[in-house]
């Protein structure tokens, strides 16, 4: 249980986080290109540097791999949403986006980690 | 004695034990699962600072080397703690000084995805492993899955500085060092995998 909630908790955190720097780097009306790739480096900056504080309590692989769909396509997906001025209006939607999209792609990795685990190979069946 | 990967490993080692427990927490069952079918003389490759000595089975005689002796210096406690013997040799793994055919069994974790030259380290295993010797291997490969794998390929030119590459083909390495795979499962998505390989 501690690692299922660490799990939704850091993917939350990097998630709004993520979303909230995105917003407050990238404005309505900027190039969705550049808000795009903005988006992705600020993703990736927060969530190698809160990656790597976590993983020690959560375990490297399980916590980076999540972070950084968060972070990385997460920053993406901010940077243009906020360049079209499709963004949240407040900052408070702002984190609740950001913490919604975190806890979901934390689920989906969740979901597809469950379904691939087990033998690829068995020379034994 | 690859020098450069000794200073980077020697390095390393004043901050391995400090991410190891979750690892141990999540993947510990895993490693102790695998360690289970050690038998006979054993091989050790990377031991690191020893972290993983306490998943081994008691009442073994494992030799396991690492190329940083500061890692071995961390180790030695753990070492002296395990209940049977285990015998701490600074040692590349692409030149092991051992004869041919020498252990019944292999065992690496998290090995493959540091050493440079991962085919010469691993015919080095195939060579000092007996006929009937079993691999056994815990390590982290890259995905196949698109996403993944993208963020291991743009991550491994940071992670390479510090520590392991993130995208190697560990089990497409053991086949082409001549090994014959006898199992692959995996433990976290397609990243991180027990390999169990043998000579025929």
């Amino acid at each position: 249980m501690y690692f299922v909630i660490g799990d939704y908790g850091a993917g939350m955190l990097i998630g709004a986080l993520t979303a909230l720097a995105v917003r407050a780097a990238v404005w309505p009306g900027m190039d969705m290109v550049i808000a795009m790739l903005l988006g992705m480096v600020i993703g990736m900056a927060i969530h190698t540097v809160l990656g790597l504080l976590l993983s020690p309590l959560l375990g490297m692989f399980e916590t980076m791999l999540p972070a950084s769909v968060i972070g990385m396509y997460g920053g993406m997906l901010f940077g243009m949403r906020d360049s079209m001025a499709a963004g949240s209006q407040t900052l408070t939607a702002a984190l609740t986006v950001g913490a919604l999209f975190g806890a979901i792609v934390v689920l989906g990795i969740k979901v597809y980690d469950h379904a691939l685990r087990g033998a690829v190979v068995d020379a034994g069946d | 004695m690859d020098i450069e990967t000794q200073r980077k490993w020697d390095a390393a080692s004043r901050s391995l034990d400090f991410f190891a427990w979750g690892d141990d927490h999540r993947l510990g069952p895993h490693k102790r699962r695998l360690f289970s079918k050690i038998h006979g003389a054993t091989l050790m490759v990377a031991a690191g600072t020893g972290n993983d000595f306490k998943f081994f089975p008691p009442s073994q005689h494992i030799v396991a080397i690492d190329i940083s002796p500061e890692m071995l210096g961390r180790a030695a406690k753990k070492a002296a703690a395990y209940q049977g013997t285990i015998e701490l040799r600074v040692m590349d793994v692409c030149e092991l000084p051992f004869v041919d055919a020498s252990f019944d069994t292999v065992v690496t974790v998290c090995t493959f995805c540091s050493v440079p030259r991962p085919v010469v380290g691993l015919r080095e295993l195939y060579r000092v492993l007996k006929p009937d010797g079993q691999l056994l291997m815990f390590e982290h490969v890259r995905s196949k899955i698109g996403p993944f794998g993208i963020f291991l390929d743009l991550m491994t030119p940071l992670s390479r500085h510090l520590g392991p590459d993130l995208n190697r083909d560990t089990v497409g390495n053991v086949q082409k060092a001549g090994f014959r795979l006898r199992r692959e499962e995996n433990v976290y998505l397609d990243i991180v995998k027990i390999i169990e390989a043998g000579k025929g």
